[in-house]
């Protein structure tokens, strides 16, 4: 038995990939269920619009953080400002007597949750009135996060187990000395996980729009542009792990170490404003972030592509980085530089048994 | 065929290196392949061979020296005039066998070509629900598809049986006879003869060319005649002197008769002694050693 245990654990230390997850993985979700698993949101950016703004700024308390008071606009305006995700919260107020009425971002679940608890708290200062998701659904928010999870799934994980169970097979060397071009073999080898991912994209919208009645709200093609982007990523992402990964196994590792992230700092599960600032940054270097943004900005918000620049942008300047990092990495792989001549020294080989 | 005589050879390395870290792999090696010929490349296990044949498909870069094909660097052009059969074979396991043959005919653009009829009785099974001889043919039948000028095999005959191993090396002749060049790694010497020169490697070393009888030469090993074939077996290796076994005759390469004789009377065992030529095997264990020591 002391045969086998050593064995094993010889094996291990040889694994250091393995090793590094098994003490890197426990230390990850410490770190992140420390800082990160927080459901409450103390900071709501509030906006206050109408006549009486200045006055009615002063009179807020946290959890609104007034950020922005423009006596000059109104309701629209404000609701405007809800789906461009300028605020959290819009406090419309009136010349005619009352309690303003507090419009709340029912997209952002948690601020949103946090902003009615507040404004029932208020004992009838503020009338609250969520839009986007009235009910306060948790489906209509997972919905469209889970959009991108599934995709980055499929383009993460699925793809770079493809790619390396070619490369183990022996068959990436076949390719390699076909009369393919690079980038023939990368776009062969990309495009039905592409279409794959683009499918299961449409099904799980369609499905989780029919199943639990989440709103399609905004502009399909500004949706469809989104989950282009964040599929290059995310495909580029599973390229790149291929070209580091010897085996299956340690292609599984690797993607699993990016995806289990960007579940859970992405917002789709803990909202980010509610992250400490330490873990926050690593939410706003992972791609399903952005896509989080853009999905659930277009699906429940109706939010006009102007407003999500930010994130189409970074996911544009990732899926550049990052594909062309993984297709050059590739491209090695398949395709050695050319050959140098390199000056040497005499043949040793004179044609004669020596 | 010496260097630089001849038609233009097909594939050429040129002192060609390939290092990892301190390790040779490959080391100085020079060698070429011209049309119609067939090029054994012989060596025991971890030799050489196959990474010599990734540096001259490109697969791999050399660390010194030059590797071509058809008198340039391997690129697309180039390998739309090769065929290659890898070790692995190379193909797709979860595809039936005329889909791999398809895709490979559309890679080069080649027409479509014909099963053998064994294959053919398989046409619509996966590649993994078939034989390793019916593998080999099928990685055969596909690499010769786009009719190559040049066939490089990489152990074609390994896990092969003895009747499928002589119809490979027939349609080796009839490739090689059609004009195509041909370079082929083996571990198995008794197909050297296949072949119409031989590159010997070992230790990432081109250290004898030429054909069996070049190679050869005047290296002669002992054999010992005795009915105490076992006892004088172990007389001889106690003796510390290259023995081996070919059934039950005792053989030591590159060794005097007389210091064979002069351990076997030390043992007290009679024998005749007679000194015959080397077999090819013989003689690479004989540079193999004299490798190790260099």
């Amino acid at each position: 038995m002391w045969a086998m245990i050593l064995k094993e654990f010889l094996e291990l230390r040889r694994d250091r990939r393995t090793m590094a997850m098994i003490i890197a993985l426990p230390l990850l979700l410490l770190v992140i269920f420390g800082y990160a698993a927080n459901f409450r949101v103390d900071d709501l950016k509030t906006r206050v619009v109408g006549p009486q703004a200045a006055q009615v700024a002063q009179q807020l308390e946290p959890p609104f953080d007034v950020t922005s008071v423009r006596p000059a606009e109104g309701r629209a305006d404000g609701e405007k400002a809800l789906r461009s995700e300028k605020a959290a919260v819009v406090v419309v107020t009136s010349a005619r007597p009352g309690p303003p009425t507090a419009l709340i971002d029912g997209s952002q679940l948690f601020s949103a949750q946090s902003a009615s608890a507040a404004a029932a708290a208020s004992n009838g200062a503020l009338r609250p009135q969520v839009l986007f998701n009235p009910h306060l659904k948790t489906s209509w928010v997972m919905v469209p996060g889970l959009v991108g999870m599934i995709m980055a799934f499929i383009g993460t994980i699925v793809t770079a187990i493809g790619l390396v169970r070619e490369r183990q097979a022996g068959t990436l060397e076949q390719l390699a000395v076909m009369p393919f071009r690079p980038s023939d073999v990368i776009a062969g080898k990309i495009a039905p996980y592409f279409v794959l991912a683009a499918v299961d994209m449409v099904l799980v919208t369609v499905i989780g729009c029919l199943l639990f009645g989440v709103p399609f709200s905004g502009n399909v093609a500004v949706f469809a542009l989104g989950a282009a982007l964040f599929l290059f990523v995310v495909l580029g992402l599973g390229v790149l792990i291929s070209t580091l990964s010897q085996n299956q196994g340690q292609a599984m590792q690797m993607a699993l170490m990016t995806v289990m992230p960007q579940i859970l700092l992405s917002g789709m599960i803990f909202p980010l404003t509610a992250m400490a600032a330490g873990v926050r940054w690593i939410g706003y270097v992972l791609p399903l972030t952005y896509f989080n943004m853009i999905s659930n900005g277009v699906m429940l918000r109706n939010a006009p592509i102007s407003s999500l620049a930010l994130p189409l942008g970074v996911l544009a300047f990732m899926a550049v980085l990052v594909f062309s990092g993984a297709v050059l990495r590739f491209r090695r792989d398949l395709a050695p530089s050319a050959p140098r001549a390199v000056p040497a020294k005499a043949p040793a080989l004179a044609g004669e048994a020596r | 065929m010496s260097a630089g005589s001849g038609p233009r050879p097909l594939a050429e390395a040129a002192s060609v290196s390939k290092r990892y870290g301190s390790f040779a792999a490959v080391d100085e090696v020079s060698m070429q392949v011209r049309p119609g010929e067939i090029v054994g490349l012989l060596g025991a296990n971890g030799a050489g061979k196959t990474t010599l044949i990734k540096l001259l498909l490109g697969l791999a870069v050399p660390t010194s020296g030059t590797a071509t094909l058809f008198g340039q660097a391997p690129d697309r052009a180039t390998r739309r005039r090769l065929g290659y059969v890898p070790q692995g074979l190379g193909l797709w396991e979860a595809l039936t066998v005329a889909q791999n043959l398809h895709f490979a005919n559309a890679a080069f653009g080649a027409a479509d070509s014909h099963l053998t009829p064994a294959l053919e009785a398989v046409r619509d099974r996966p590649v993994s629900a078939i034989g390793l001889g019916l593998q080999r043919q099928l990685a055969f039948t596909i690499a010769l598809a786009h009719t190559p000028e040049l066939l490089v095999l990489d152990e074609p005959t390994s896990g092969v049986d003895p009747l499928s191993r002589a119809r490979l090396w027939d349609a080796v002749h009839a490739e090689a006879d059609r004009g195509a060049g041909i370079l082929v790694t083996t571990h198995y010497m008794q197909e050297a003869q296949q072949c119409d020169r031989l590159v010997l490697m070992s230790r990432g070393r081109a250290v004898a060319e030429g054909t069996e009888k070049d190679i050869i030469g005047t290296t002669t090993a002992c054999e010992v005649d005795t009915d105490q074939w076992s006892t004088a077996f172990d007389a001889l290796d106690r003796a510390e002197l290259p023995v081996t076994l070919a059934g039950r005759q005792v053989r030591l390469a590159d060794t005097p008769p007389e210091t064979v004789r002069t351990a076997l009377t030390a043992a007290g065992i009679s024998a005749q002694v007679h000194e015959v030529p080397a077999t090819l095997e013989e003689k690479m264990t004989v540079i193999d050693r004299a490798t190790a020591h260099s």
